[in-house]
């Protein structure tokens, strides 16, 4: 019995008249990888802040590990076991590669004391550089993010945010703006992960085919509202997403 | 009575023309995102533009205001704008805020190295009658200078609201990318923010400066009141500039007369670092979302 | 630490050691000043270089720093005594007033600060009882410290070295170790930094505590140096000066506050014309660097390197082939 890291009940947020989600519940288990599509507009985005304590719901709760979120700033919900990608400005520029890899998880190491008065990498750099390998970055390890192309900045981004192994990770627009070839070894090494470390993830996204082929299960969002949810193949053919995609 | 009542006149006076500073102030940041430190000294220095037309160029009075006015309209607006402001606005808001700090710093200095530093009078734009209502005095200035203050702003609220540019202005401050679909040019729109910060900054110099001498040290206490007023209104609005201004003059005419006349500085900072600390959206202001 | 590091270090150690030898009394006076702003601007650079935050009343917590080592040491309390309390005061001041401010939107710590280095003004020059008011305090000594007195300028330069070399120690260990890496985060992507765990509001505000000591302990130092303190010395525009320093050395770079602090404290001297100017030029340089190098004269000064040497190889991945 898989258990669930999120849960999102009856939740809906309204920004003065306009009704940006509607009454939206889903669960996520353990190790699953979600995909939350849906036409611009549709609330997606709205969502995805109310799930990482960015924006209070108008209504519902959502929980992660248990835990309600509301209200809770980024740095508490990181250290709750969840992690995130961002669709643009992901790294620290000025700083290396590793340098930025060991930021992402030397927080969650010792106490602000030993961050101190311990060595300066907190002891993570052969972590890091397992991290660094993993995303086949090897040869980059030394160079400032900020000159590394868009694509390697997006591996960077998601190295960060597994480096404190969450449980739990959100990845915004992972796709967007990444060559096919680059796009190809991401989704691959997303898919590497999941299976490894039973981490779950939960994927916003436009691009199609890197959402039918890297998740297991995928919610659409119309308008606010679920209007289909099921695996890639449930929802290619489903009359309802294709009329909200092509549809007026 | 009749004292707390001329307190309240003469602090009501005051107060619109610091409610032009800080008006001035937060239109600047409202359009641009400048924080303009200088502010205190943009208020200080069209009044030695006059003094130095004056006593250097011979002009008469009036003659040397509307020059002093086109000449802040054109330094502290445009060439403020284009060549501090607009080159700084790729690297973010800290270096322009040092910039404006630095700035801040030149003119006075400037006006203190090359024209004096010592007080100058300043030659008062009325006649100083002053006559008595209900046992209290007022005199001329205080309602020449609270007519031509709030007679200024509220023509400004009638130019933003009421005209086509005005509107585009109100657009670009409030959404600049939809406004530049729309078609709005938002870089003229905000040159005219820059404009109009001169000239309400050169009409609160003219204002002001007869009351105390004109000190290169002016805009030290002026740019304080600015921000303070600015941010104790309600820093993303007009009309919270409009009653921080009023606020804070007669705050400061209530605590010289009842209060300590060492601690008379200290009340707008205490004010300001409360109202920060308590309610950062100011007075009127709406509560702006969380932030990290 | 590298080689080079520390190769460059025992140099500048040496040249710090040798240089007021020989020169007179005034001179040396001089570099003692140049230090103890070179303290103060270091724990600007902290707050202003790598957290981000605008800073105006560093000046006034040289004050605070300075007035309770001229009251301990006025009533007999040796100067090592004296200093710790300074800097922990300080200390706890940073945290009381940065707690605040910085739960709230940070452009506003600039303003709560303008409006403390007034109030701590004012106070200094009202309290009279307290710190002698516009009179000031006068006739602190120099400590002792029995195998040698600091009466003499010379042994007080010295003196005054070793806290500094002490202090720019501490500074060079904290930005290196992971609250430096921290600091450097916030800097740079604040967002992203929370994203990770890291207390971006806990982070700040020690970033502005500690400045807020090292202004401590530049105070502690003025005071057996001038041996005379009063409220002027620490009023805004001081605070104004010594965030002019930071940002024309370079923000954010460890020798910046040493570079700065050398213009605005030698340029007068070497400079004489330039007495009554040498605002107005520092002022302009600000302005002027603002717009062409945001990272002030270290961070020109990288670029100008960067220029002349060969073109780096950016991209290593180019040499090795696309890996993918």
């Amino acid at each position: 019995m898989s258990e669930t890291i999120l849960s999102v009940r009856n939740v809906s947020k309204n920004f003065g008249g306009i009704q940006a989600v509607s009454d939206v519940s889903f669960d996520v288990k353990r190790g699953e990888v979600l995909g939350l599509i849906g036409p611009n507009g549709s609330g997606k985005s709205t969502l995805f802040n109310c799930v990482l304590g960015q924006l209070k719901p108008s209504a519902g709760e959502v929980h992660v590990n248990g835990r309600d979120v509301a209200g809770l700033r980024a740095c508490d919900l990181n250290r709750l076991g969840v992690g995130r990608t961002f669709q643009q400005l992901s790294v620290f520029p000025q700083m290396t590669v590793i340098d930025n890899i060991i930021l992402a998880g030397q927080e969650h190491h010792g106490t602000m004391l030993s961050r101190l008065f311990g060595p300066p990498d907190a002891g993570l750099t052969e972590e890091a550089e397992q991290m660094i390998e993993f995303f086949r970055l090897t040869h980059l390890r030394d160079e400032l993010a900020g000159s590394l192309s868009y694509g390697q900045q997006k591996l960077v981004d998601a190295a960060m945010a597994f480096m404190a192994g969450p449980s739990l990770v959100l990845l915004d627009e992972p796709a967007g703006g990444v060559n096919l070839t680059m796009l190809g070894n991401l989704k691959e090494r997303l898919q590497t992960y999941n299976e490894s470390h039973d981490t779950t993830f939960v994927v916003i996204e436009h691009n199609m085919e890197f959402v039918m082929s890297l998740c297991s299960r995928i919610i659409v969002l119309a308008e606010g509202a679920i209007i289909a949810e099921g695996t890639p193949d449930d929802i290619r053919s489903n009359q309802q997403v294709i009329d909200a995609y092509l549809g007026g | 009575m009749p004292e707390f009542i001329q307190i309240m006149i003469s602090g009501l006076s005051a107060g619109s023309i610091y409610a032009l500073a800080a008006v001035g102030f937060t239109l600047l940041w409202q359009a641009s995102q400048t924080i303009n430190f200088a502010q205190g000294e943009f208020v200080m220095l069209p009044a030695f533009f006059v003094l130095a037309l004056m006593n250097l160029a011979g002009f008469p009075l009036w003659l040397a205001i509307a020059a002093a006015i086109a000449l802040s309209v054109l330094l502290l607006g445009m060439v403020f704008k284009k060549l501090i402001v607009e080159p700084m606005l790729s690297h973010g808001t800290l270096p322009l805020v040092i910039a404006t700090i630095a700035l801040g710093l030149l003119l006075k200095e400037a006006v203190k190295e090359f024209y004096s530093p010592l007080g100058q009078p300043f030659p008062s734009l009325f006649p100083q009658d002053v006559f008595t209502i209900a046992g209290a005095s007022i005199s001329i200035p205080d309602i020449a200078n609270f007519a031509i203050a709030m007679g200024t702003i509220i023509a400004l609220q009638l130019f933003l609201q009421r005209t086509r540019t005005g509107r585009c202005m109100q657009a670009t401050a409030q959404n600049p990318d939809v406004a530049q679909i729309l078609g709005v040019d938002i870089k003229r729109m905000v040159l005219y923010t820059f404009l109009i910060n001169g000239a309400l900054a050169a009409i609160a110099s003219v204002l002001i400066t007869p009351i105390y001498l004109a000190k290169f040290s002016n805009g030290e206490v002026l740019g304080v009141v600015a921000f303070t007023a600015a941010i104790v209104g309600g820093f993303n609005q007009i009309r919270g500039a409009l009653v921080g201004g009023l606020l804070i003059g007669v705050i400061d005419n209530l605590s010289a007369t009842y209060f300590s006349a060492e601690y008379r500085q200290a009340v707008p900072l205490v004010l300001l670092i409360v109202i920060i600390l308590v309610r950062p959206q100011g007075l009127l202001g709406t509560a702006e979302g969380r932030t990290v | 630490m590298t080689r080079k590091n520390i190769l460059f270090a025992i140099v500048a150690a040496a040249l710090l050691i040798v240089a007021p030898i020989g020169q007179g009394n005034y001179i040396t006076y001089v570099l003692c000043s140049w230090l103890l702003f070179s303290i103060a601007a270091m724990g600007l650079n902290l707050t202003l270089g790598y957290a981000g935050q605008v800073s105006l009343a560093q000046a006034s917590f040289m004050g605070i720093g300075a007035y309770i080592t001229a009251l301990m040491t006025l009533n007999g309390i040796h100067w090592i005594v004296a200093m710790p309390c300074a800097v922990a005061g300080t200390f706890f001041v940073g945290l009381i007033l940065g707690y605040p401010a910085l739960r709230v939107r940070h452009h506003f710590l600039a303003f709560v600060t303008l409006a403390f280095n007034t109030l701590v003004f004012l106070v200094f020059r009202n309290e009279e009882w307290l710190t002698g008011g516009s009179f000031g305090l006068v006739g602190m000594p120099r400590p002792d410290f029995w195998i040698f007195s600091t009466m003499k300028q010379l042994p007080f330069y010295y003196f005054t070295l070793v806290c500094f070399l002490v202090a720019a120690a501490i500074f060079w260990w904290i930005v290196h170790s992971p609250w430096g890496r921290a600091f450097k985060a916030l800097r740079e992507n604040p967002v992203r930094a929370n994203s990770l765990g890291v207390d971006t509001r806990r982070m700040t505000l020690l970033a502005f505590a500690i400045g807020s000591a090292y202004g401590g302990l530049a105070g502690a130092l003025m005071t057996p140096l001038v041996q005379f303190i009063e409220p002027g010395s620490f009023a805004l525009i001081h605070s104004l000066k010594l965030l002019l320093m930071v940002v024309v050395g370079g923000a954010g770079f460890f020798f910046g506050p040493m570079l700065g602090a050398a213009i605005v404290i030698l340029m007068p001297e070497v400079l004489r014309f330039t007495e009554g100017y040498y605002l107005i030029i520092y002022a302009l340089l600000v302005i002027v660097l603002m717009v062409y190098s945001p990272n002030g004269l270290m961070g020109l000064g990288g670029k100008l390197i960067a220029r002349f040497r060969p073109q780096r190889e950016v991209r290593r991945d180019m040499v090795q082939g696309a890996q993918l």
